[in-house]
């Protein structure tokens, strides 16, 4: 499952592209590359488990 | 190699990362990401003076891609832009099976080198990208199968005794050539000592391209250049210039690093230099 604060934009803050790119809802960030990997869960990868932002966001986790 | 063959005035190879696969356009809005974009940066890097562009493929949306069809979209623009540039694909990847890592190596042709990550490496903070020695030696194999140069990189001491271990296992055609990276996290402390240790602990006849991260790719580019080695910079290693100022290109990197060894007085290496060197 994709993370659900994953978005997909093409403009946030000062920042603008010509082709929309992962977003960050929690962070308020356009995702790195690498990480978009993870939000999206690609290959082995889980947000739950490997997204420190997520798991802070839903657990507490520090 | 050793401060003896700076002194020798043997060529440097400059190596430029264009783009890379961490970061992306969020980070610097110079950094390459379409073919088109990382064929015309090609073109300007080798004006400036590289010989070897390190290249990963992203889709539309800036992400990685290990997909052969976008290698070979990167490759055709980059022999349509630049001239004589060695092409050099990655390999690394987190999480991502070592079948779809090898997608990079299936373009026609083949790139004449491939980078091969020597082990494990923490990220974020619950990541490890693995790189297993059943990976590693996957990945070679299929390097030796194409006649692609296989260039180890070594991300730390522990590293070292694994490109000992792969020169073990399998015959890997001489020079052996290793990326010696120094930076944060699992990455081998950015000091000089760490430096000269790790070139002592190369295998016999080695030669090693000097890759620093952040602030500390043209202290140790200009270290690598006096020791004998090659450099490699660019926007994928280092998105600033100076601190707080983006650089404004992947050429105007790798024009301060040819300033540097030409001042130095070392010559930097061309294309077909290059190809000697490395045995290419």
């Amino acid at each position: 499952m994709t993370c659900p604060y994953l978005d997909y934009r093409e403009q946030a803050g000062s920042q603008s592209f010509d082709e929309a790119r992962p977003y960050c809802t929690v962070s308020d960030r356009f995702v790195q590359p690498m990480r978009a990997d993870i939000c999206n869960d690609r290959y082995d990868l889980d947000h739950a488990s490997h997204c420190e932002i997520y798991r802070e966001n839903e657990e507490g986790d520090p | 190699m050793s401060y003896d063959d700076f002194l020798a005035g043997v060529p440097v190879i400059v190596t430029a990362a264009l783009t890379g696969g961490v970061h992306g356009k969020e980070a610097n809005p110079a950094i390459p990401e379409t073919p088109d974009e990382i064929g015309r940066a090609a073109a300007a890097v080798e004006d400036a003076g590289a010989s070897v562009v390190h290249l990963h493929a992203r889709d539309p949306s800036g992400e990685r891609s290990f997909a052969t069809e976008r290698f070979q979209a990167i490759d055709d623009a980059v022999r349509a832009h630049a001239d004589d540039v060695v092409i050099q694909h990655s390999t690394g990847g987190t999480g991502a099976p070592t079948e779809e890592r090898a997608g990079p190596l299936r373009t026609d042709p083949p790139p004449e080198m491939a980078s091969l990550d020597m082990g494990p490496l923490n990220r974020y903070d619950h990541l490890t990208s693995e790189n297993t020695r059943a990976t590693v030696d996957a990945l070679y194999d299929e390097m030796a199968d194409r006649g692609v140069k296989p260039e180890l990189e070594v991300f730390n001491d522990g590293h070292i005794n694994e490109a000992h271990g792969l020169l073990d296992r399998r015959a890997l055609d001489e020079p052996i050539h290793t990326t010696l990276i120094f930076g944060p996290g699992t990455l081998t402390r950015p000091r000089p000592q760490n430096f000269l240790t790790a070139i002592d602990d190369l295998p016999d006849g080695a030669t090693f391209n000097t890759l620093g991260f952040g602030r500390h790719q043209l202290p140790f580019a200009t270290m690598g250049i006096l020791l004998g080695g090659h450099v490699r910079v660019g926007l994928e290693d280092n998105v600033y210039y100076e601190a707080g100022e983006l650089a404004a290109s992947n050429a105007q990197l790798v024009e301060r690093v040819v300033r540097v060894a030409e001042e130095l007085g070392r010559p930097v290496a061309t294309p077909e230099q290059t190809r000697e060197v490395l045995g290419l």
